[in-house]
């Protein structure tokens, strides 16, 4: 147990004698009446979306108040509350706000709030009676499954890791990364049952991918791990996603890419106005988070494309193993690669950032360039 | 009676539609984007503006030339595919495997998603499923060509 309480209650003779006055008395202490926060009335400004955070943000307890260094809240007292003395040190990792803001932080957890989904319900499963995949696209699709579920796991752990560690005055940010880490566990909960359902079972772990995930997960700071998770993996996800919906065999899958899709353009989302926000209120974290993306898109980069997956969309995307088919195969996922780097370098460009697109500060644009290259010369667009 | 597409009377059925099924698309959550449609024919276009506001398609209205600046995206396609989509809405209840927007708009062969900031691009993506059940609606308004 890494915490003990600093009295033991059970013998501490002052406790028991208040706790066995009042009950013999009725005579209460009320202090806690005069606690001289502020008044506010809140009302829905829109009352078809509800009472949303955005109308609660007033005064003391709105935002605007959050300083950008949280000094005089290092416990869970709920922001805007008396903080009286006694409250234990939270050690909260992150009391910066820079370090983990975001534009529209409490938009995109209402967002995330509205439209939760159920694997279990909302996907047609029921759809897959009867419907039999030819061997070769079937385990492609459960190689597929198994990777994803791979990458979900991590992504459930990484956002929930670090709840503890932010200072409890950012609860927006705090509401949002709880809501993702419940989005990556559903995410998790579908290709697992899809894998399954394709009949041929889980296939195999990808140790590339493993190793892009560990990066993620041990960052060394909140920033770091956004930039990574929220804009470079979660972007190239996104792409995948999209990607994996247009290759979908059945309105089954379609419909699962579909809605995993918007949890992960949403945590993009977040991830870019994080971004922004850090560029322009933190500086000097510029030169940081270059160091961060080098590593993060090296890393990016080899998982895309590791055999494992690559293989298997170039068997969805051609539907088979037959010399057309790889063919067709390799310019579709060819063009998917492209587009995933491009959507990654536009991402940054309009988060304030636009100096990644060079080959000269980036050796992933240096890949995109080539990749380009190769491409023109087979013919294949993008 | 049966509306005429494109026009703005087709996508006022569907905001009918829409408002008429709340259930539908409250259970889908919120959906707060404004994009355009393009629709080509004989080298001309039919331009529409969609306003998307907490549940419901809040305005719909035509401009003679579509300002990626102002719109999240833009879907943008000939008259035929289209139509091709409508009617296979119309035929399946909803759009099958072939004929969803996102395949339609992949690769952009058939589709084609413009915009000018990426953010409002992957908004697409954030609302897709609300986007597609909304053209789906189609499947229950008599359209004509």
């Amino acid at each position: 147990m890494s915490y003990l309480s600093t009295t033991n209650f059970f013998e501490d003779r002052a406790f028991l004698d208040k706790w066995l006055y009042t009950i013999r008395t009725g005579e209460l202490d009320l202090s806690w009446m005069k606690s001289s926060t502020e008044k506010v009335k809140p009302h829905a400004e829109n009352p078809r979306r509800g009472l949303i955070y955005r109308d609660i943000s007033l005064g003391s307890y709105g935002v605007e108040a959050i300083p950008e260094k949280v000094r005089s809240n290092r416990c869970y007292a709920p922001r805007g509350a008396e903080i009286p003395p006694g409250m234990p040190d939270a050690q909260p990792w992150v009391s910066r706000k820079s370090e983990l803001w975001a534009h529209n932080t409490d938009g995109y957890y209402e967002e995330a709030v509205t439209r939760q989904w159920n694997a279990t319900t909302d996907i047609p499963w029921n759809h897959l009676e009867g419907a039999e995949l030819p061997e070769a696209t079937g385990k492609a699709l459960a190689q597929l499954m198994t990777f994803l579920t791979e990458v979900e796991m991590i992504a459930t752990d990484t956002p929930a890791m670090w709840l503890p560690r932010l200072n409890p005055d950012f609860i927006e940010v705090k509401a949002f990364i709880a809501a993702q880490a419940m989005d990556e566990a559903r995410h998790t909960e579908v290709f697992r049952k899809r894998a399954l359902t394709t009949g041929y079972g889980l296939m195999q772990a990808s140790p590339m991918n493993e190793m892009a995930l560990k990066h993620l997960r041990d960052a060394d700071s909140f920033s770091e791990m956004s930039v990574a998770l929220h804009l470079v993996a979660e972007g190239n996800v996104l792409t995948l996603f999209r990607f994996s919906e247009y290759l979908s065999p059945t309105d089954v899958d379609k419909k699962i890419f579909r809605l995993v899709m918007q949890d992960e353009a949403r945590h993009v989302g977040y991830g870019m106005q994080h971004f922004k926000w850090v560029l322009e209120h933190y500086p000097q974290k510029r030169e940081i988070l270059h160091s961060h993306l080098d590593e993060a898109e090296n890393i990016s980069f080899a998982a895309g494309a590791a055999t494992e997956l690559t293989e298997a969309f170039i068997i969805l995307a051609g539907g088979g193993l037959k010399a057309e088919n790889i063919a067709q195969g390799v310019r579709v996922t060819t063009a998917f690669q492209l587009k995933q780097m491009q959507e990654h370098f536009e991402r940054l460009d309009k988060c304030g950032m636009p100096e990644r697109k060079s080959i000269d500060r980036s050796k992933l644009f240096a890949m995109f360039e080539m990749g380009k290259a190769a491409a023109a010369e087979a013919g294949i667009k993008f | 009676m049966a509306v005429r597409f494109p026009s703005i009377d087709y996508f006022n059925a569907l905001k009918d539609q829409m408002a008429a099924d709340q259930a539908r698309f409250r259970r889908l959550g919120f959906i707060d984007t404004t994009f355009g449609i393009r629709i080509a024919h004989n080298g001309a276009s039919r331009n529409f503006v969609l306003a998307f506001e907490v549940f419901e398609l809040r305005d719909v209205h035509e401009v003679a030339e579509l300002d990626l600046a102002k719109l999240d995206f833009a879907i943008e396609g000939d008259l035929a595919v289209w139509r091709e989509m409508i009617e296979n809405i119309k035929r399946y209840g909803e759009a099958d495997t072939a004929h969803d927007l996102n395949t339609l708009a992949h690769f952009g062969e058939a589709l084609k998603i413009s915009y000018a900031d990426p953010e409002g691009h992957d908004k697409l993506y954030r609302f897709m499923e609300s986007i597609q059940e909304f053209f789906d609606l189609s499947s229950r308004v008599e359209v004509a060509f």
